[in-house]
């Protein structure tokens, strides 16, 4: 899919002197260096693959993040606006673009953004089991609990997602899993046949539509972060449907610290917080924790 | 002999004619057919939003194949297997001047890099410009079309009555 995208100068450097696997992100700034994340680790691109020399980086023009941008849209920026309006490009293998650039309003409207200056590549992974040390925790005897995934971002909130559909496929879990897959990114090479999704919705919309209409267990979602979204999980657990979702924080005091979230910490509405970090990589798990962010375990 | 060479003469000169009048039959279906393009273009961006490949790749055929090739030129280019140059776009639209050529290319480029209002916006003045290049590539069509036809006949009994 990168090769779609990309210049073609820069996805044969990647393509041949990059270890793919290994690369979280791309960053392209408009007359900056292009820097590529391996291992959650920034470096620059060179004509010689990643290096820590700025001397020998590649910079990035404004019309070599267009072109991305256009391409990514598969040639058709009208066709993902409302996406473009979001401030991102979601490709159709989940590859999400961050776009920076001037947000067009009209009466207090997002009509649009131009003027590209910068755009983020991030590259989702599987990674096999990397949920599975958490998932005894939140998949228990008595069924699944509200779970929230905390990390900043780049930590692999999404990938832990992925993985626990995958394992909770695998065990054949009796579960309705309802994904609601805001921006096109979690359902990409998803192994298990036994979800549900919701694609582009916001999660008022997929909450209570998917409810309505797919009769969940599970809802799994990504980062929630608005007064609705709140408003959404609260309707779910009212409704007997577990939530899975994920937030952005980068530890535990933070994220009660977050006035967003007091409604649902004070009800106890999780009871299970799995925080990520990448201090060894994304996807460390750094601890698990009930509703009263009391430590369940840390042996990871 | 007499004979032989008299029809290969008047032949040529009616097939000389036949060229130049299809070169401007050609300008004339062209223009017809970028203009219907154009005006898919618009209806569907706005409201099935499809990608412009795709949108490209349903065009009528029948219609398609006046286009002189820039459909698949701009679809190779949306393929990345060329770019977007005068020389990769209208390799078989000899017929086409280059400030035409040029023009088209300004159009061609203007696709797929806006939200639907502003790229309707950009299709609709690409529309007006095209249009009026049809009512000249038809002025032209029956004015130097029909003309050179005409004078290659015409030439052509002028040497067969010259030979006899």
């Amino acid at each position: 899919m990168l090769s779609k995208i990309l210049p073609e100068k820069i996805w044969s450097i990647i393509d041949r002197k990059v270890n793919l696997k290994a690369v979280n992100e791309i960053r392209f700034r408009a007359d900056k260096p292009i820097i590529v994340c391996v291992s959650g680790k920034n470096y620059f691109l060179s004509e010689n693959g990643a290096t820590s020399n700025l001397s020998s980086a590649l910079y990035a023009s404004k019309i070599v993040i267009e072109d991305i941008i256009f391409r990514a849209s598969e040639c058709s920026i009208y066709s993902v606006n409302e996406q473009i309006k979001k401030g991102f490009i979601v490709t159709e293998n989940g590859v999400r673009i961050g776009i920076g650039g001037n947000i067009v309003e009209e009466n207090g409207v997002i009509k649009t953004m131009t003027n590209f200056y910068s755009c983020n590549i991030r590259i989702p992974h599987n990674v096999k089991n990397c949920s599975l040390s958490a998932f005894p925790f939140i998949v228990t005897e008595s069924g699944v609990e509200n779970t929230l995934v905390i990390s900043p971002p780049g930590c692999g909130k999404t990938t832990f997602l992925k993985d626990f559909v995958n394992q909770l496929g695998e065990r054949n879990n009796a579960l309705n899993v309802l994904l609601l897959d805001e921006r096109g990114e979690l359902d990409t090479k998803l192994s298990s046949n036994f979800y549900d999704k919701i694609s582009f919705s916001t999660k008022k919309v997929g909450f209570e539509n998917g409810i309505r209409s797919l009769s969940p267990d599970l809802i799994i979602t990504d980062e929630v972060g608005q007064e609705e979204d709140i408003d959404a999980i609260l309707y779910a657990s009212t409704s007997g449907v577990k939530v899975l979702a994920t937030t952005h924080a980068d530890s535990i005091e933070t994220f009660c610290h977050k006035p967003l979230f007091q409604k649902l910490i004070q009800e106890k509405i999780f009871r299970r917080y799995v925080l990520l970090s990448k201090r060894n990589g994304p996807g460390t798990f750094e601890g698990i924790y009930n509703e009263n962010f009391s430590r369940l375990s840390s042996k990871f | 002999m007499k004979y032989v060479l008299i029809v290969v003469i008047f032949c040529i000169c009616v097939f000389v004619g036949y060229i130049t009048y299809s070169k401007y039959n050609k300008r004339k279906k062209f223009y017809a057919s970028l203009i219907m393009l154009a005006e898919k273009l618009s209806v569907e961006i706005n409201f099935s939003r499809e990608r412009l490949k795709i949108l490209i790749e349903n065009f009528d055929a029948g219609t398609k194949k006046n286009l002189l090739g820039i459909d698949e030129g701009f679809v190779s280019y949306l393929d990345k297997k060329n770019e977007l140059t005068i020389n990769d776009i209208f390799q078989k639209a000899n017929c086409l001047k280059q400030d035409e050529k040029e023009f088209i290319l300004l159009f061609l480029k203007t696709l797929g890099r806006s939200d639907v209002e502003n790229q309707t916006k950009e299709i609709t003045s690409f529309i007006q410009r095209f249009n009026e290049k049809k009512e000249e590539t038809e002025k032209e069509h029956k004015k130097y079309g029909s003309l050179s036809l005409k004078l290659s006949i015409v030439a052509g009994l002028f040497f067969t009555i010259l030979l006899i």
